[in-house]
């Protein structure tokens, strides 16, 4: 048997160089990102458009790109017993920074209690807790500048498939833009590590979603391949992704409400609304590319923009 | 666009480069600068009642070394002159009554050359020597010039006859060829001679002795072997009076007619290095740096855009213009290290600058001073988060505590007697304070791992900043062609326009491009 097995020739060191540099040209590193698609496409005085949650609502607003219905906003100190008086009887609202960034800031009311509030995994909020937390808003505690705007939304309700991926948070579907052309698509699903937000460093599942119709095909936990969500156990590949076609309407529709060439668009479905956006991003990360398993160039490539 | 302004950031540095080299006969080799050695002598002492005397001796100019910044503290109590004294200058302290534990620096610093002679195969023992020359021709108590055994060992040697080089080669042979030993205090020539073996003084004594004998005036210098560092030992070798020069021989250490860079002479002629009253429990240590300053060679050879005399005008020292220069060489490596490497790091300019400041700390004891305070932040940063201050307050305690932990641990090294430690304090205030404020955003905003990955990318790029800023490679080419900053500008201009993945992106992406795992 051994005298029938062949062995490929080994390639000579030159030659198997030549092939990595020529699946290499393709990758999209630092540098490449920001001298090729961030600085050639967006203009640096843009960037507080996307950077601002409530900017960036009103100008998608005002085209008709459908976002989570606002309940209110905070622009001081002074308001925010006004703010409170507006909420007490409301449950199932998003408390957000208008500049916090990762998440951070962000908090999810879900029933009213006696004294307050609970969130959907069950903390209670007290009224004064959320008082403190709207003043801390304000002074600026989640965002680089010394004062900030309270943005107050509805809770989104996720599409039962989003829903089966992670009940506790919000998973998020991200489409990569650039002149109006979808480049990479991935679903971001919090886990337990991540501490129920989205972020891919932070502890997030990546995956990757076939941008032509919608199909999962790839999942990326911590930099290791998986088909079922560890901790929900739901599989995680091979599925079709709700409402995909209003999916892509929705993010080109953002795409062009803002003045920025190349963005990151971040929706999320909802059972009653359907896709709305969660908010734009004009410097989305690369990590993009390894969920996928696809480089920047090559998807650049398919759509017809290298 | 681009390519023409960086064909025109390189042509004009080539060009001013070749100009020099070729029509203003720059020399290279006079660009390197030369070492300065600044030699401290600490003297302690017990006084008394009585009066106390103490003397050493001050090194002098002459052909092989050049003394400046000369400087002597003292208690009040004593007395410091400098007296003239035949071909040296001795320091004296003089003072009644005198407490305990009293401490005498003095200080100086010295410019060195090494010199080696070619003593002509012709030349002939002279008959006879000026007047001033002829004293070293007598024998001492010491040097016993006319005692029968050194009259037999010259005439067994061959050193009696033939031309001088012949008879002092015989001469530096045979002592350079006693075994070494070390002794207490003073070994005579016939000592040397009866036990076969000295120390550096019995050897320099029995050539003096020999050398007189044949009727070359010699004489005994003592001095200092510099290196870095602490040391106690001093050394002595010898001169002979040679066709109107003093020229050096050192059979110890093998220097024939020559002597190297190092050798730094305090006394000529048979001499103690200390002398002082007894009893007072003296005690003494010289302690020796090195630092580079431009030769004077280069300085005068410079005639276009000569920034060395820019600053000598200015009264601005030497350090600072490398320290200026080199900082964008500096950051140079920065953006290498973050953009082609990727390595991430507190800013831009921080590494450049802290790698400026440990020139004057040094490389190890500035990265502990700055280990040291970036962990005092740290500490501080615990107990600041429970408070929840706002900003601008926040980091101005922030401040506080890095001025705290240097002076804290300028106190503690000085308690422990670690001097370089103590130091700390020249590391640059604004420097350590940036670095601080940097780390505590860095670990407030993105966490302590985002935190502890950019401290340490800034600590490894500091460390090569610091090996490129201090290449004396670097520094001659920088300040004798200031021009190559151009270059840098050039470089930088590349760098700003390559989009080429950073070598850590290849390990991030590598089964994108290892195709593992690749969709098609």
């Amino acid at each position: 048997m051994n005298t029938l097995m062949t062995t490929a020739p080994r390639e000579h060191w030159l030659q198997r160089w030549q092939k990595a540099r020529e699946r290499l040209a393709p990758l999209f590193g630092m540098n490449r990102r920001n001298v090729e698609l961030v600085y050639a496409h967006n203009e640096r005085r843009h960037y507080p458009l996307a950077d601002d949650k409530i900017v960036c609502k009103e100008l998608l607003q005002a085209i008709g790109v459908p976002v989570a219905p606002t309940i209110a906003i905070g622009r001081g100190l002074f308001e925010v017993d006004a703010l409170l008086e507006q909420l007490r009887e409301r449950e199932d609202f998003v408390v957000k920074p208008a500049s916090g960034s990762g998440g951070d800031g962000i908090i999810v009311i879900g029933k009213r209690t006696e004294a307050g509030w609970q969130t959907p995994k069950g903390r209670q909020i007290a009224v004064h807790e959320l008082r403190q937390h709207l003043a801390n808003i304000t002074f600026g505690s989640f965002s680089k500048e010394m004062e900030d705007r309270i943005l107050i939304e509805e809770r989104i309700e996720p599409h039962a498939l989003y829903h089966a991926f992670w009940s506790d948070g919000v998973c998020d579907l991200r489409v990569i833009v650039l002149r109006g052309r979808p480049l990479l698509s991935m679903v971001r699903v919090p886990t337990h590590r991540s501490g129920g937000r989205a972020n891919l460093h932070q502890g997030g599942i990546g995956v990757a979603v076939d941008i032509s119709k919608g199909t999962t095909y790839r999942a990326l936990s911590q930099g290791k391949e998986v088909e079922i969500h560890p901790e929900s156990g739901e599989l995680l590949i091979g599925r079709d992704l709700p409402d995909w076609e209003t999916c892509l309407k929705v993010a080109l529709g953002a795409a062009s409400a803002v003045p920025l060439g190349y963005l990151g668009v971040d929706i999320c479905v909802d059972r009653r609304w359907g896709p709305v956006i969660l908010e734009i991003n004009a410097r989305p990360g690369l990590e993009i590319q390894n969920i996928c398993g696809q480089t920047l160039g090559s998807a650049l490539e398919k759509a017809g923009l290298s | 666009m681009t390519s023409a302004v960086l064909a025109i950031l390189i042509l004009i540095p080539t060009a001013t480069f070749i100009y020099k080299v070729t029509v203003l006969d720059y020399r290279i080799a006079n660009i390197l600068p030369q070492t300065e050695y600044r030699v401290g002598l600490r003297m302690t002492l017990d006084g008394g009642d009585g009066r106390v005397r103490v003397a050493t001796y001050a090194p002098v100019d002459d052909v092989r070394q050049t003394i400046s910044e000369e400087s002597q503290s003292a208690p009040q109590v004593l007395h410091y002159t400098i007296e003239a004294e035949g071909l040296n200058r001795q320091a004296i302290w003089l003072g009644a009554p005198v407490p305990e534990g009293v401490e005498i620096r003095y200080e100086f610093s010295a410019l060195l050359s090494a010199v080696d002679f070619t003593i002509a195969p012709d030349l002939e023992v002279p008959e006879s020597y000026p007047r001033a020359v002829r004293e070293f021709l007598q024998p001492t108590e010491d040097i016993q010039v006319d005692a029968p055994e050194i009259r037999e060992r010259l005439h067994a040697i061959g050193a009696d006859r033939g031309p001088l080089g012949e008879r002092i080669q015989k001469i530096y042979d045979d002592t350079a060829g006693l075994g070494f030993r070390t002794f207490k205090g003073t070994t005579d020539a016939l000592t040397a001679l009866r036990l076969g073996e000295a120390s550096c003084n019995g050897k320099s004594r029995l050539f003096v002795a020999l050398a007189r004998a044949t009727g070359i005036p010699a004489r005994l210098v003592g001095g200092l072997v510099l290196q870095a560092g602490s040391k106690r030992t001093s050394h002595q070798w010898i001169e002979a009076y040679i066709a109107g020069h003093w020229v050096p021989f050192d059979p110890t250490n093998h220097h024939y007619a020559a002597l190297p860079a190092h050798y730094l002479a305090l006394y000529r002629g048979d001499e103690a290095l200390f002398r002082h009253t007894g009893e007072i429990n003296f005690d003494y240590m010289f302690t020796t740096r090195e630092r580079l300053v431009p030769s004077p060679e280069a300085r005068a050879s410079f005639s276009v855009l000569n920034v060395w005399d820019l600053f000598a005008r200015l009264h601005l020292p030497f350090s600072l213009l490398q320290t200026v220069l080199m900082l964008p060489i500096g950051a140079l490596v920065v953006v290498l290290f973050r953009n082609v490497i990727g390595v991430p790091t507190f800013g831009t300019f921080l590494p450049a600058l802290i790698a400026a400041s440990l020139a004057a700390t040094g490389l190890m004891w500035g990265m502990v001073s700055l280990v040291i305070v970036t962990l005092a932040v740290l500490f501080a940063r615990l107990g600041l988060q429970r408070l929840q201050l706002l900003h601008s307050p926040t980091l101005a305690i922030l401040l506080t505590v890095v001025v705290m932990s240097m002076l804290g641990t300028s106190l503690v090294a000085d308690y422990l007697d670690l001097e370089e430690l103590a130091r700390v304090a020249y590391f640059p205030i604004a420097v350590m304070a940036i670095t601080s404020e940097r780390l505590y955003l860095v670990l407030t905003e993105r966490g302590p791992r985002a935190g502890m990955i950019d401290y340490g990318g800034t600590l490894l790029v500091v460390l090569a900043c610091y090996l490129v800023m201090n290449s004396t490679a670097m520094q001659v080419l920088v300040s004798g062609f200031p021009e190559v900053l151009l270059l840098v500008i050039a470089a930088n201009i590349y760098l700003g326009r390559w989009v080429g993945v950073r070598l850590i992106e290849l390990w991030r992406f590598r089964r994108l491009w290892r195709g593992e795992g690749a969709r098609t």
